[in-house]
């Protein structure tokens, strides 16, 4: 689904590392019932490859494509380096439930004070991170697969209305300028027109929600 | 390889020393199901460790420097690197040793049981609902609970940091009328399992 951050993640570890594919969308809210046949829940992303085999769980998905397919890695090679990265995808994981509440609270028209001061202490804990590594990157100087995973969500903070959530943040303001500065990052920018068009008809139920922005 | 056995370090316990070369280092706690999975690691592998046990009732403030989440296992190497969380310090011991891999080779194979395991943590962590299967007890309650009824009478359940939720499940379940009737004795599960092990013709009839 076009505007899902978790098949965001897979789409740009399929770009970064040049991985022909194609994409099939899935209407959330109105599933095609064959879909259950490659998740047992219907979620997405979901990878299906010419001999059937599906990878379902967008951090396993990207970590299949690194280790499937050649050409530049977007894991370390180092052990260390690699569980470091998985380390710090556990300091990140209340982030994407944090943001999807404020998101229903402000659509709703409710205050989300709390939620915004939790996720501001969330974004804290990686603005040490940053701090302590001295690095551009969360995984060094150049962007990698820890990067990527991160990225989706902080791409919406604007068009979800907090992007002030990282006003006392300023590494990770910095890091957010580098990341839409990688060229893979750019080419999947999603239109903040398009992104609201989308939103505004997902808070009205819409089915059509997920093809807004489609000419054909 | 030694400390298996050792008593716990808790508050206001000095800290340890640097790891040995040659070693790796686990803090773990003899009744922790997730440190056991490191254990198993490095015990499959025949890595040479040293273990170190911390009271998780009464946590030494140092450790909080090895895992900032204060939970077991955490590994730590001689060059003061420090992994944490049990499933990345089992993959890290695979792929840092020599020997037999067990993780599979193959980038499906791997993704595949990498998704199993993501489905057992659901049942673990249980994040959204009091009972499996909503917010009343339902017959996946009932499917589940003989497992854990097992884990508590082999004194496996002492984790409660990592797994909150399911603490409260167990509560809510003792409370239900059939689990309650059911209840097995402790000692006598104790009983059946010790003369089960040792395949005695009289384990099934434990305490009659």
């Amino acid at each position: 689904m076009r505007f899902c951050p978790y098949a965001h993640r897979t789409r740009l570890v399929l770009r970064a590392k040049g991985i022909r594919h194609e994409v099939i969308n899935i209407n959330l809210r109105n599933k095609p019932e064959w879909y259950y046949t490659k998740h047992p829940f219907g979620q997405i992303p979901v990878l299906e490859n010419s001999k059937c085999q599906l990878i379902y769980e967008s951090v396993i998905a990207c970590e299949y494509l690194d280790d499937a397919y050649p050409g530049r890695k977007l894991y370390p090679y180092d052990p260390y380096e690699r569980a470091r990265q998985k380390m710090l995808l556990e300091l990140f994981c209340k982030v994407p439930h944090l943001t999807k509440e404020c998101l229903v609270a402000l659509r709703c028209g409710r205050k989300c004070a709390d939620l915004k001061l939790a996720l501001r202490q969330e974004f804290c804990n990686l603005e040490e991170i940053l701090g302590y590594q001295n690095t551009i990157f969360f995984g060094g100087d150049c962007i990698s697969m820890i990067d990527y995973l991160f990225w989706p969500w902080f791409e919406r903070l604007d068009v979800y209305g907090i992007a002030d959530c990282l006003n006392h943040t300023p590494a990770l303001r910095l890091w957010t300028a580098a990341m839409k500065q990688d060229p893979t990052v750019c080419a999947l920018l999603i239109d903040k027109n398009i992104f609201l068009g989308f939103l505004n008809l997902y808070f009205q139920n819409n089915p059509d929600a997920f093809d807004y922005g489609l000419t054909c | 390889m030694s400390g298996g056995s050792a008593r716990s370090l808790a508050k206001g316990s000095a800290p340890p020393g640097p790891v040995p070369e040659g070693l790796i280092r686990v803090y773990s706690m003899r009744f922790c199901p997730f440190a056991q999975r490191t254990l198993l690691v490095l015990k499959a592998k025949g890595i040479r460790h040293e273990i170190i046990n911390i009271n998780l009732k009464n946590k030494p403030e140092w450790f909080f420097k090895k895992n900032p989440f204060g939970l077991v296992p955490v590994l730590e190497n001689s060059q003061g690197q420090l992994i944490y969380d049990s499933a990345i310090t089992c993959e890290y011991l695979d792929e840092e040793y020599p020997g037999k891999k067990l993780l599979p080779d193959d980038p499906y194979e791997k993704a595949c049981q990498k998704m199993v395991f993501e489905l057992f943590s659901k049942v673990l962590t249980n994040k959204k609902t009091t009972f499996f299967g909503g917010n009343s007890l339902s017959m996946i309650d009932y499917l589940i609970w003989p497992w854990f009824e097992w884990l508590e009478v082999l004194e496996l359940n002492d984790c409660v940091d990592h797994t909150p939720k399911l603490k409260l499940w167990m509560a809510a379940m003792r409370e239900d009328p059939a689990v309650s009737a059911l209840l097995t004795e402790p000692k006598a599960l104790r009983g059946f399992f010790n003369l089960y092990l040792q395949n005695s013709p009289e384990a099934c009839d434990y305490g009659l």
